[in-house]
């Protein structure tokens, strides 16, 4: 011990802007006298805490009184240094931990942190219940306001299409969309909605049956809950990063997952067409004709029909394989209710148009 | 006891002592524990990062030191996530619902309405972010701060935004120089408050270079392109003149977007002489010496640095640019020490959120 030992030192008090240059005195215990020759102060080492460290000085300050900055010298004698406030470098956890462990466990954490925010929505989604699904999707789109087309025969038509790929009790809501574009998609709450694009392009009723069944295999698989709580993850991981990284990163993990979504839900039409007794070189057909005109793999974030990530001429040929050779299909539709789907939107005259597309 | 300074000729008052190799660890440590923690370290990382730059600054003969903490920057994050992130969620959420459901007029002015929000609280987020970074700083154990909350500069910011615009953008410099004269007079350092009459008069010239500029760059464009396919035409006839006509095509680009640029430079140079230099602190007055050609090499070192590091240097510009403040600062006048007493403002005990939601600068 080496009581009262002094060393130069140079305090603001935090009341005024003058400089006190002077000594400060250790009384060997718990206690630092400073004085100068205008003034004299008391602080019990216990109050001050670490500033910053700049070069061969080091400044502290008071918890009791936070503009209160005292400046000593690095160099001090062991048995004093002891008593005074830990340098403090990254931040409290990573000073107590040393830098390179600190970064080993912080990097294991945020690669847990992203698997599970990755793999979660892929066990998590098909466990939420449909009734939650179809309350958050009535909730976000509800019933689209009267920009639905309906007629009766098309209707007619439409729900016996339905009835082909969808055999469960409680059936998806199937519905065709006022907007002229091939598209067709599978939104959140176990809604379907065929575009009338997709409608007037389309060259026999398998086709759309084949792209009915697609989009309600997304539905049954429960993608598109699981794309939904995915969003929702990656929104609350990144929200920690800046905004403009985040959205990039989110973009390339929601497009890199639909791939495998886009397959099972293109197995699932099979075998609904297949139960059904519909062809499949509907479908085949129209992937093919999607393959001619936009060329291979389109990116589309949408979970929807023109979504392929699987290559169009790649999916084309796994609905033609799916074809029992010299079997004779009967048509899932007849000439006038094919007729019906095509004119619905047409012959409805109530129904709006869809502005935000 | 020796009572006060003054600052005359000689040497600056404002001097930056730092050096690149000494940030470069604060820097790439920063930027490692950033990734590591999925960005939420970058809140610690500000802190540093102006601890460092704050410390190295001298103004007259005390350096600065910054006396914010990354935890209350964390803190002002989580507040502003709470009280507008999740509120805005709500309502584009609404707005969404009430448009897939047909009411599109609804949803559409619920949606203008968020954006009005927004820009409001763009003007407050200012505010707010500048008295923080005042009320933080130290010098001689002495702070800055403003007992105003920022709501009123926010409405101000809004309505002469607005009005600037509406005489086809010629009230632009005057809505800069009042708004700056607005959010610094309702500063304080100490005991004294800050004062501005930065006139929008000095300004207005350069700002008329630049918004006629366009015109005149335009109509010079197209007069070198028609040159170049007169020449194109002379030397090698019809393909000649095409040849010709895009390089003289992209002689119009080039001449367009640097020249413009050149002259948004020069503009916000200007800018800052203009309001610096009418900025005073109670006998002190201020000035900011950085001429056009100053803030070209500013840029272009920026955006060399950037490019030849392939986006590391993207580290290092916040060191240049506080360095680029802190050299071109010039203070005259007097300063009492005795008379300097610590501020009374009062200091909240959050970070500027709101800015760093708005990812803007403060001053």
């Amino acid at each position: 011990m080496e009581p009262n030992f002094e060393v130069a030192a140079s305090w603001y008090d935090g009341h005024s802007a003058v400089r006190h240059v002077g000594m400060a005195r250790w009384d060997g215990l718990d206690r630092l006298s400073l004085r100068s020759a205008h003034s004299a102060l008391d602080v019990p080492l216990d109050d001050l805490r670490f500033g910053e460290s700049h070069g061969d000085r080091v400044i502290y300050r008071r918890d009791s009184e936070p503009d209160f900055r005292l400046t000593l010298p690095t160099d001090m004698p062991p048995s004093f240094a002891r008593h005074l406030p830990a340098k403090s470098t990254y931040g409290g956890w990573i000073d107590r931990l040393g830098l390179g462990k600190a970064v080993a466990i912080f990097a294991v954490a945020s690669a847990a942190a992203v698997a599970l925010f990755m793999t979660a929505p892929e066990w998590l989604g098909p466990r939420i219940p449909e009734s939650w699904e179809r309350n958050l999707g009535q909730a976000m789109i509800g019933d689209f306001g009267g920009r639905l087309c309906h007629t009766p025969e098309g209707d007619a038509a439409l729900a016996k299409l339905l009835d082909e790929v969808d055999p469960a009790k409680v059936q998806v809501t199937a519905g065709v969309a006022n907007i002229d574009m091939v598209n067709a998609v599978a939104l959140p709450g176990g809604q379907v909605l065929l575009f009338d694009g997709i409608i007037q392009q389309a060259e026999s009723p398998e086709e759309l049956a084949g792209v009915l069944a697609h989009e309600v295999g997304h539905v049954r698989e429960r993608h598109v809950m699981t794309a939904l709580l995915r969003q929702f993850g990656m929104s609350v991981l990144l929200a920690g990063a800046n905004s403009g990284v985040g959205d990039t990163v989110f973009g390339v993990a929601s497009m890199g997952y639909s791939r495998d979504a886009e397959r099972e839900a293109d197995s699932y039409a099979r075998a609904r067409l297949a139960e059904s007794n519909v062809s499949p070189l509907g479908a085949a057909d129209f992937f093919e004709r999607m393959a001619e005109e936009y060329g291979d793999g389109e990116d589309n974030a949408m979970v929807g029909w023109l979504a392929s990530h699987p290559a169009a001429g790649e999916r084309a040929k796994a609905f033609k394989a799916a074809a029992r050779k010299g079997k004779d299909y009967p048509p899932v539709l007849t000439k006038s209710e094919f007729a019906a789907l095509e004119s619905m939107c047409k012959d409805d005259p109530d129904v709006e148009e869809f502005e935000f597309f | 006891m020796h009572g006060h300074y003054e600052a005359e000729g000689g040497d600056s008052a404002f001097a930056f002592e730092g050096n690149w190799r000494e940030f470069a660890p604060i820097a790439f440590t920063n930027l490692l524990l950033t990734i590591v923690t999925l960005g939420i370290y970058r809140f610690w990382a500000t802190t540093r990062e102006r601890q460092y730059l704050w410390s190295r600054s001298r103004f007259v003969d005390e350096r600065l030191e910054w006396a914010g903490t990354g935890k209350e920057l964390f803190l002002g994050f989580l507040i502003v996530l709470a009280l507008f992130g999740i509120p805005y969620f709500i309502v584009s959420f609404g707005a969404q619902a009430l448009i897939a459901r047909g009411y599109e007029a609804l949803g559409g002015a619920l949606f203008l309405g968020a954006l009005v929000a927004i820009f409001y609280l763009m003007g407050v987020a200012r505010f707010r972010a500048l008295r923080y970074r005042l009320s933080r700083t130290r010098w001689r154990g002495i702070r800055g701060g403003s007992d105003d909350n920022g709501f009123v500069f926010g409405l101000s910011y809004m309505w002469k935004t607005v009005v600037a615009w509406v005489p086809f953008g010629l009230l632009v410099p005057w809505s800069m120089t009042s708004l700056w004269n607005e959010r610094w007079g309702k500063m304080s350092f100490g005991p004294y408050g800050f004062e501005a009459h930065a006139e929008a008069g000095n300004i207005f010239g350069r700002y008329l270079l630049f918004y006629l500029a366009p015109f005149v760059l335009f109509i010079g464009g197209a007069i070198m392109a028609g040159m170049g396919m007169l020449a194109g035409y002379g030397i090698g006839g019809e393909d000649g003149m095409a040849v010709g006509g895009v390089f003289g095509i992209i002689g119009l680009f080039l001449f367009f977007y640097l020249g413009l640029g050149l002259i948004a430079v020069a503009f916000y140079a200007k800018f800052y002489r203009e309001v610096v230099g009418a900025t005073r602190w109670k006998d002190l007055e201020f000035s900011f010496e950085a001429s056009t050609l100053d803030w070209v090499k500013l840029l272009l070192g920026d955006a060399l640095l950037v490019v030849l590091t392939l986006g590391i240097g993207l580290i290092f510009l916040s060191y240049r640019h506080w360095k680029f403040f802190m050299t071109h600062m010039e203070a005259r006048g007097e300063i009492m020490l005795d008379e300097l007493t610590q501020s009374t403002t009062k200091t909240v005990k959050h970070g500027e959120g709101l800015l760093d939601a708005f990812d803007m600068g403060a001053i």
